[in-house]
């Protein structure tokens, strides 16, 4: 059930860059549109406990080495588990991009954790919800693999640090 | 291409300064032109951000005319967080190229008027758009870079908490210091987490400030003998590396080759620890120690006021402060002190300086080589 990214490839040099770019950064080249599969590596994360306006701490970013070379940033529901060169499952939700794999229950936690709920939202999330719920069907029923992300379900019910965006 | 020499240099005190922008760079600017018998025939200001900081813009001529210099042309230069560097490399080339024969540096800044999250939300604009709306903050993407590095072993947490104890122990011997008081490795180890493995003590503070050099063709004794300018990628995905910062490998190459010497002759360092880390991992990209040994040195006590290499001795972003764009000048403004004998309290001996800048997380970086020529 890994997603699919859409990123941009450039004709001359091959670089594949995430989220898409018109111009590739290495020369003044135009891009062409490219989809990659949304499963890589992490070279580095922290969690911000002095966060920006508009995210409420603690927030956990990750930086993922998707399959091509293209590097994203993403958040996460934490970072304890994770390591470096960590293999992890990206997940799109509402536009942005997760670490690890998530339950319904951490789509619907993460659609409200976001400011300004509208119906576009509420559409993204049930979407979201809904292939979530086939994907594991297809699958025999079977959870995803939980070496791949640290959030396994297990470890997130054992986290007695409820945060306070989960409400 | 012309040599160009410091005919004068002055900052004011860093800190939390009560004072307007413009008169912070006025004291300054007077106090560089006291210096000197020389008339400016051109003037270049950098402030980074004082449409936002402090609602004035056109701000060369804002300057020049509070300076009482409107009849000196005027430009603004701005590099982000190295904009002081850029300024200065601005009237080298003024002066080298020959267009100018004394040019009037000033770099000024004035945010601690503004609340904390305001000011980290206008700097955080020098950040690439896409990371930014991920949350990424400069400490945020510091602590993504300090991260990699302790995965490589190139650092140690104690190793980041040391180089925050040197420089605040060198800032307690500077007058023109934002922090004038030494803390603890303990302290710093325990001070709250921003963006873990950063803690507080190991980010430079805000502060308010300015500095000026006095740039001419004439030969004072004391050269701006090479600078050099490195870019990178806006976006920090983008790079092949986390933990070696391209845009200063690429300044210090250009600077060594203008001197013509090589990083051995350097006996003093400005470097830019905005982010204590940052000073281990710089040390290496200028070539001032070799890959893998900076570390070794801050351990043996080699960065010291007493060291073989002393490494800040103004106390560094973190204890100096950092004003923006005054930092890249008031950095050549303390070389300019250790070598000539005037930094008081914290001298040492050295007759080749070097200061190194970022801009952004070292999308522009510089690097400045001052040599004490007579």
């Amino acid at each position: 059930m890994t997603e699919t990214i859409a990123a941009s490839r450039c004709p001359d040099c091959g670089w594949v860059v995430a989220p898409p770019v018109r111009i590739c950064p290495r020369h003044p080249v135009e891009m062409a549109p490219v989809e990659i599969s949304g499963y890589g590596s992490v070279l580095s994360y922290t969690t911000l406990t002095a966060t920006p306006a508009g995210f409420k701490p603690p927030l956990h970013i990750a930086v993922v080495e998707l399959p091509g070379g293209a590097r994203i940033f993403c958040h996460g529901k934490e970072t304890r588990a994770l390591k470096i060169g960590r293999r992890v499952a990206i997940e799109q939700v509402d536009g942005i991009f997760y670490f690890a794999s998530l339950g319904i229950a951490d789509r619907v936690s993460l659609f409200w954790k976001r400011r300004g709920a509208a119906p576009e939202r509420t559409r993204e999330a049930v979407k979201s919800a809904i292939k979530r719920f086939f994907s594991v069907y297809k699958n025999g029923g079977t959870t995803p693999p939980t070496e791949n992300g640290n959030g396994t379900p297990a470890n997130r019910e054992e986290s007695n640090r409820p945060s306070v965006e989960r409400r | 291409m012309r040599d160009v020499w410091i005919a004068a240099a002055a900052m004011t005190r860093f800190g939390r300064r009560s004072e307007t922008l413009e008169d912070l760079m006025a004291d300054a600017a007077l106090e560089a032109l006291r210096e000197t018998d020389r008339q400016p025939d051109a003037l270049v200001v950098t402030a980074m951000d004082p449409e936002e900081f402090v609602g004035e813009g056109n701000f060369a001529s804002h300057i020049g005319t509070y300076l009482g210099l409107s009849y000196v042309p005027a430009l603004r230069v701005e590099t982000a967080t190295s904009s002081g560097a850029a300024a200065l490399y601005a009237g080298f080339a003024l002066i080298a190229s020959g267009f100018h024969h004394n040019v009037l540096v000033v770099g000024g800044e004035k945010m601690t008027h503004v609340s904390t999250p305001r000011v980290s939300e206008i700097i955080s604009r020098v950040i690439d758009p896409h990371e930014r709306s991920y949350g990424a903050t400069m400490p945020a993407l510091a602590a993504l870079v300090t991260r990699a590095a302790l995965a490589k072993g190139l650092i140690t947490e104690t190793d980041m908490a040391r180089v925050a104890v040197k420089n605040h122990a060198n800032g307690a011997r500077n007058p023109y210091a934002h922090f004038q008081r030494p803390v603890t490795l303990e302290g710093v180890m325990s001070s709250r987490l921003i963006a873990d493995p950063l803690r507080l003590q190991h980010c430079c503070p805000i502060s308010d400030g300015a500095a000026a050099v006095f740039l001419t063709a004439d030969p004072t004794g004391l050269k701006l003998a090479g600078m050099g300018q490195g870019s990178d990628y806006l976006a920090v995905r983008y790079r092949s590396s986390l933990t070696g910062f391209r845009a200063t490998q690429e300044a210090a190459k250009a600077a060594f080759k203008m001197a013509g010497f090589g990083p051995e002759r350097v006996q003093v360092a400005e470097i830019h620890d905005a982010f204590a880390p940052f000073e281990v991992l710089a040390l290496e990209d200028t070539g001032l120690f070799a890959p893998g040994k900076a570390a070794k040195a801050a351990q043996n006590g080699e960065l010291t006021l007493e060291g073989r290499l002393p490494v800040n001795p103004s106390g560094g972003l973190k204890a100096r402060g950092h004003a923006l764009a005054a930092t890249g000048v008031a950095q050549v403004v303390e070389l300019v002190w250790q070598l000539t004998g005037r930094a008081v309290g914290r001298q040492v001996k050295a007759t080749v300086g070097l200061a190194h800048s970022i801009g952004g997380m070292a999308t522009n970086n510089w690097v400045t080589l001052l040599e004490q020529v007579a």
